[in-house]
């Protein structure tokens, strides 16, 4: 596979989805199907963003949101332990720093295996309500859609445009 | 003696999979979050087995693993890296390392007792007997 400039987002963003749903099957034994976009954002539930970016060839980064109370259900999955033995904010924040990692090293592994070398940057987690992630620079965007276990879970994908990363 | 495992990881919930994975078989595990944490460990407990994450702070897998194959009491030690990315650069550049093996995150319990059990004999722990 190339990946090539035009519609670098959206094949990226395709390599994005498909890296979620290997790592809820095989982390969490939960299916992921894409849906229409529902912003989760505007919701005003109290949210968890894990962000992971990456930066070589082909930059960008990319936010994994989904409500507190479905992360601490990520955790427990996880953990194979109750909800309730999950702890503190801690403990949520780690696994969901650690799934962004994995999603998004799975993502720049496909990244790198079509040419193109980039690095993980350190994963961090983002909490609050009408959370939004803005761009100093000319960057593109994509919002996608899935859920999990009638969960919604929100991916944005923000990338430099290919001939500007590559100056 | 049961077999030792050190497993090195700045995630307490990968630590956490790895007790869990291990938990059905004789062994010990310690754990360190970091690979200067892990060095130290590794000289006082010696492990048989160390499963190594590549991306931490204070002190990376890669270090780590350099730091420990210049210490002539530790650079036997055979070390499974674990990495989120499965990307063949990576995968060759982990391979080029001297690693035992490698497993790429996320993984299932079973896989990781199965590279383990490549390296080290894994016992089922005894039944408890009722009194």
């Amino acid at each position: 596979m190339t990946l090539t400039s035009p519609h670098l987002i959206n094949e990226v963003g395709d390599l994005l989805k498909s890296s979620v749903s290997e790592v809820f099957s095989t982390t969490l034994n939960m299916k992921t199907q894409p849906v229409a976009l529902y912003d989760l954002r505007e919701s005003d539930e109290m949210l968890i963003a894990g962000s992971v970016g990456f930066v070589g060839d082909v930059s960008g980064v990319v936010y994994i949101y989904v409500k507190a109370s479905f992360a601490r259900t990520l955790a427990s999955r996880m953990l194979g332990m109750p909800e309730s033995e999950c702890g503190e904010d801690e403990m949520v924040n780690d696994v969901m720093g650690e799934l962004s990692n994995m999603i998004v090293g799975s993502t720049k592994s496909l990244i790198c295996d079509s040419g193109a070398a980039c690095v993980l940057t350190i994963p961090s987690i983002i909490r609050g309500q009408n959370l939004s992630a803005k761009p100093v620079c000319l960057s593109e965007g994509l919002l996608l859609s899935i859920v999990s276990e009638d969960e919604p879970i929100l991916l944005e994908l923000i990338m430099k445009p290919l001939e500007e990363t590559k100056n | 003696m049961s077999p030792k495992i050190l497993s090195i990881d700045d995630s307490k919930a990968v630590r956490m999979i790895v007790q869990r994975a291990f938990r059905p078989y004789d062994c010990t595990i310690c754990e360190a979050s970091n690979g200067e944490e892990g060095l130290a460990v590794a000289a006082n407990e010696k492990p048989d087995l160390i499963l190594l994450d590549i991306t931490m702070p204070v002190m990376d897998g890669v270090a780590m693993l350099a730091a420990l194959k210049k210490n002539p009491e530790l650079k036997d030690i055979p070390v499974i890296m674990l990495t989120a990315e499965h990307g063949r650069e990576n995968v060759a550049n982990i391979v080029s390392l001297g690693v035992r093996d490698y497993l790429v995150k996320p993984f299932k319990d079973e896989q990781i007792v199965e590279k383990a059990q490549g390296v080290l004999p894994l016992q089922p722990k005894p039944v408890a007997v009722a009194a």
